[in-house]
């Protein structure tokens, strides 16, 4: 089975909102809507001695995914590389995934009445990479094969060391989306409950 | 017949009666151009949205550009593109793009305008252009460039010394930039492209970071995170996970000064202070490189204490050479001649005050080290609002090395900015941080070819500017610096059209983004404006500043143009994915204007398109292809297989970069090549701004009277005029600065859709200590206030900015052009920035950064009109349009 994902070093990461922008015109995502959002946690601490980090949120490529085991008519579902899309025409817009994404990862189309997320740009073919992978400044996105011990997503997990490594808050989805963060950038900000995209 | 809502602007009402008669919509300009193009073809280009010309590799179907990515094979950004490049579909496919040439028909402001035709256009204007130098003279006509990434920069002041004006200017210029490319021309012979610039594509070490050359960066006064996010901004993340140390010198806690070493929150302003602080250190720890500093630095010369000038062989003894410098010899406790490039029976004093003949001398060292001595760790603390502790750690990282210092714009935003070039020049020029592996300062090989060829389109004719008008420079006599860029001063500009005096300007023909948004103290300029008779806005969208226009030309966007770029020892080529409407290069309306007034009797018009009179110089051509390819026949090819070979090799990599070519030898001369500079060493005393000063050299055509005081060889810190220390703090006790962030250039894109959705408004950042004693909350929108004028914020409370300071970022709101704000009210930090004097005594800059407001709550909320919803922006979403053929005038055809 293969499970693809994504993982982020934040490290790297110098919040330029690029993966942002292009992931909008590659996806041409309605304005107010977002698959792929970079929020800036900090300064925290007081002045001179404060830590910064950009965190890049987006789908979590859960491999429990609530949002396909809720969807009533499967538009919701995983691809054959393990990605979670939605198909359009079988979505009713019951807004059930919504609910029970555990990050607000989802967003309503309200023009075109269809849910809408990451789709990891499985629309490009031939082993292109996703818009925001291929754009990125920093290079801090890596997109691979959760299952696949050799893939690029596990050698950088690997080589960042797993005290570095985080990831969402876990409610049995099992999500698999990581994020690389060495207590010299900034300490890891542990949130209980997150809502990515709020405005949707 | 019925016009399509993308054929005219839509904030740009345009008479009923024109449109019934213009009959031309988008069907008539279109030829068949849809099905052509079955297949999706990719083309090869360049972005423009800021100078970092990064690779792109723009898809285009159907005559449409549909996506736009990073050229991994470009090596500046190595497949990278920052949301400015990404802008590029919605900035092309804007609905309020300028598509045809308008002249006004309403009242000034009114915003009423009729459609002309491109040869109407340039007659009208070049008809205006010759009745005002009849009537007050040339000089009464005013250019002005800027906007952001402008390709034909110097297309304007091309244009002035054709037509015999010495005025145009530019709200950067004196304000970025020049200031350093000025001074380390001077200093050590490296200029635009060798000045230390992180965000104008030099500091080239950095990007070999594979190399791990440098161990250690000072960012000083730039964010390369927020200006350079797919180059700068990129390579420092490279640096640092290859291990280099960095320290950033920033009062904003950027994302660069996150991830720093040591971050010092500098007081904005006082850069030079803490400057005289590493210098003294280095000196006083000896930590400098002394052996560099002997050999490659002027610093052993002796230096008249009266005169400031250096000693030469002729003032040693008559017949002496003039271009021969002399040393205190401690050996023979005499002075001594120093050949170059340096003679080993002698042993130079670096330190010490000697008589010769009478006259007291002193090393340059000695004069440096004095200027330094007051400048403890202590009292640059205090001066700063830093941690002593903090700079001394920082200090250590720095001498540790191989290391080198980056600057940005900030400094050159306040009137110590030539000194604090020459304070960043001084100390990688004493560490011996030049041409050495993991430096800074570098010179690259590439034959003189990059600078000829990028430039290429726009070089001045300085030559074709009369010694009588040069002399007419508004500013040009006191700020002698500007000669480098050969532009007129902003200030003195403004005081001679409000005042006439010395003599009135009447004909203003501006290119950018929007003036209002970028002129220090905007009312007085907004005021001024009502002064011409005339006045020309040509940009690729319509900006607060059009209202006031009479006459608006339609720009490409860089997505319908070409041009020469430059990455490092390869020339590629941007080129025209699409073009829209009537829209042309810059570059073309010049030489059109330059043309016409010819016909009309202008010599010097005349003149331009000779090539034997324009020498070295290209001449105007009839066709901005004929001018490309005249420009790339360097390289023996024409423009149309020059754009299909791009990218070219300018010389191999190991040609093209190599360290210590100061030791290179030189075949004509037997001795090292040394720096491009009169004493071929790195002038860290520099000596040759006083004879800028008193005459022009070495950038004037004409030898020009002094200015009223003696440019200072070394640097040297003035307090800014409002600061917190002094009585104006009482009442506007927060220090201003402002800076980017990384999705705006300059005052560019407020228009576009998804950046404005990420910042919708200009926000204030604000500690929660000030916050609390101001009454502010987070979100709150707030009044910000100088002595110049009052706008608005949305208050960002952060510990990322020090009590005691705010930043602003620039702002203007395109939705409000229509309104009686046209925009530039609403959120403007220039309306609070400074343009009056103290004035650097070089360049003449003002204070952009480092002036004292004050803020409070604004209880009437947000500006009327401005847009925050994401949902708002919708009717600036692109609307693709079909191509169009390239304009074609009477007399000579277009240019794309």
């Amino acid at each position: 089975m293969k499970k693809k994902t994504m993982v982020i070093d934040l490290d790297r990461c110098i919040g330029c909102y690029s993966c942002e922008v292009s992931c909008k015109m590659e996806n041409s995502v309605a304005l107010g809507v977002n698959y792929n959002k970079v929020l800036t946690l900090g300064p925290t601490g007081t002045f001179p001695k404060l830590e910064m980090y950009y965190l890049s949120v987006l789908c979590q490529s859960c491999k429990d995914a609530p949002c396909v085991e809720v969807c009533p008519t499967k538009a919701s579902h995983f691809n054959e590389n393990g990605a979670v899309l939605i198909d359009k025409e079988k979505c009713i817009a019951c807004l059930s995934c919504m609910e029970v994404c555990p990050y607000g990862a989802r967003s309503f189309n309200a023009e075109a009445k269809v849910v809408e997320k990451c789709t990891l740009c499985e629309h490009l073919t031939g082993g292109e990479l996703p818009a925001c992978v291929k754009v990125c400044c920093a290079k801090a996105r890596y997109v691979g094969d959760a299952d696949d011990p050799n893939s690029i997503v596990n050698q950088k997990i690997k080589d960042a060391g797993k005290d570095n490594v985080f990831s969402m808050p876990d409610e049995g989805n099992t999500p698999t989306v990581r994020y690389i963060l060495h207590g010299k950038t900034a300490k890891w900000q542990k949130r209980e409950k997150w809502q990515f995209f709020p405005e949707s | 017949m019925k016009i399509n809502r993308r054929d005219f602007l839509k904030t740009t009402a345009v008479t009923a009666g024109v449109i019934a008669t213009s009959g031309l919509t988008e069907g008539a300009l279109v030829k068949a151009a849809h099905a052509a193009e079955p297949q999706t073809r990719v083309v090869k280009t360049n972005c423009r949205n800021c100078t970092g010309d990064c690779g792109v590799l723009a898809h285009v179907r159907d005559g449409r550009v549909i996506k736009l990515e990073g050229n991994p094979e470009f090596e500046r950004s190595e497949g990278a593109l920052c949301t400015k490049g990404l802008s590029g579909i919605q900035a092309l496919y804007h609905p309020n793009r300028l598509k045809y040439p308008m002249e006004r028909v309403g009242a000034r402001g009114e915003n009423k305008w009729k459609r002309i035709s491109w040869d109407e256009a340039i007659d009208k204007i070049a008809q205006k252009l010759m009745e005002v130098r009849k009537k007050y003279g040339a000089e009464a006509v005013l250019g002005s460039t800027g906007g952001g990434g402008n390709p034909n920069f110097f297309s304007v002041g091309r244009f002035l010394d054709t037509f015999d004006s010495p005025n145009w200017f530019e709200p950067g210029a004196a304000q970025c930039y020049m200031p350093r490319t000025l001074t380390f021309m001077m200093m050590c012979g490296m200029g635009i492209g060798g000045a230390p610039s992180l965000g104008d594509s030099s500091c080239l070490e950095a990007y070999f970071y594979r190399e791990k050359t440098m161990r250690c960066f000072v960012i000083w006064g730039t964010a390369p995170s927020y200006h350079g996010p797919s180059q700068a901004g990129r390579v420092i993340a490279e640096i640092r996970a290859y291990g280099a140390k960095t320290v950033v010198i920033d009062p904003r806690f950027t994302p660069d000064a996150s991830k720093a070493d040591i971050w010092l929150p500098i007081r904005p302003g006082t850069d030079v202070a803490l400057q005289l602080a590493w210098i003294r250190y280095i000196i006083d720890k000896k930590h400098y490189d002394s052996d560099f500093v002997l050999r490659w630095t002027n610093l052993p010369f002796l230096v008249n204490t009266k005169t400031k000038m250096a000693m030469r062989e002729s003032d040693l003894k008559s017949g002496g050479d003039k271009d021969t410098f002399v040393v205190w010899d401690a050996k023979t406790k005499s002075a001594k001649a120093m050949q170059y490039p340096y003679d080993e029976k002698l042993s130079p004093a670096l330190e010490g005050r000697y008589t010769v003949n009478g006259i007291e001398y002193k090393t340059g060292f000695q004069l440096l080290k004095e200027r330094a001595e007051p400048w403890t760790l202590k009292r640059a603390g205090e001066t700063c609002w830093l941690n002593p502790d903090d700079i001394e750690r920082a200090i250590k990282l720095y001498v540790a090395g191989p290391a080198g210092i980056g600057l940005g714009v900030a400094t050159d935003q306040n009137p110590n900015s030539t000194q604090a070039a020459q304070g960043v020049g001084v100390l990688d020029m004493i560490m011996g941080n030049v041409e050495k592996p993991g430096t800074v300062l570098q010179r690259y090989n590439d034959k003189g070819l990059a600078g000829q060829l990028t430039a290429g389109t726009s070089t001045p004719l300085a030559h074709f500017l009369s010694e009588k008008q040069l002399n007419k420079r508004l500013g040009g006599i006191e700020h002698k610096g500007m000669l480098h860029w050969w532009t007129a001063h902003p200030s003195s500009i403004l005081e001679a059209i409000k005042t006439g005096k010395p003599y009135p300007l009447k004909v203003w023909i501006e290119r950018s983004g929007n003036k209002l948004g970028t002129v220090a103290n905007t009312y007085e300029w907004a005021e001024a404006m009502k002064k011409f008779e005339f006045i020309v806005h040509m940009y690729m969208y319509p900006t607060s500043f059009s209202m006031n226009a009479d006459i608006l030309l339609p720009l490409n966007e860089w997505l319908e143009s070409d041009a020469v770029v430059n990455s490092f020892n390869k020339l590629y080529a941007r080129q025209a994915a699409t073009h829209l409407f009537e829209t042309v290069n810059e570059a073309w309306v010049w030489a059109r204007i330059a043309k016409r007034c010819g016909e009309l009797g202008h010599q010097g018009c005349k003149d331009a398109f000779d090539p034997a009179k324009t020498a070295p110089e290209a001449p105007y051509y009839d066709t901005y292809e004929e001018q490309l390819s005249a420009c790339v026949s360097i390289v023996g090819m024409t423009w149309d297989e020059y754009k299909k070979r791009a990218p070219i090799e300018i010389n191999p990599m190991n040609v093209w970069r190599t360290y210590y070519n100061y030791k290179e030898i030189d075949p004509k001369t037997g001795k090292p090549r040394g720096f491009d500079t009169p004493t071929k060493k790195c002038e860290v005393y520099l000596e040759s701004f006083i004879e800028l000063g008193r005459t022009g050299k070495p950038f004037t055509t004409y030898p020009l009277p002094p200015a009223s005081k003696d440019y200072d060889p070394l640097p040297y810190f003035i307090e800014p005029e409002e600061s917190p220390n002094k009585p104006i703090a009482k009442n506007f006790p927060l220090v201003m600065t402002n800076g980017r962030l990384p999705v705006w250039h300059h005052c560019t894109l407020r228009n576009i859709p998804y950046l404005r959705e990420i910042f919708p408004v200009a926000e204030i950042w604000v500690n929660p200590v000030d916050a609390k004693k101001y009454g502010v909350s987070q979100g709150d929108w707030v009044w910000v206030e100088s002595l110049r004028g009052k706008t608005r914020a949305r208050a960002l409370l952060t510990e990322g900015i020090a009590p005691g300071v705010v930043y602003m970022e620039r702002f203007w709101n395109p939705e409000n052009i229509e309104t009686s704000t046209q925009g530039w009210k609403e959120m403007n930090v220039n309306i609070l920035s400074k343009n009056t004097p103290p004035f650097n005594d070089v360049c003449g800059t003002y204070t952009l950064r480092g002036y004292q407001v004050k803020i409070y709550k604004a209880p009437e909320g947000a500006p009327e009109g401005v847009w925050i919803k994401p949902k708002q922006f919708q009717p600036w979403m692109q609307q693709p349009s079909a191509p169009t053929p390239i304009v074609t005038l009477k007399n000579s055809s277009g240019g794309k």
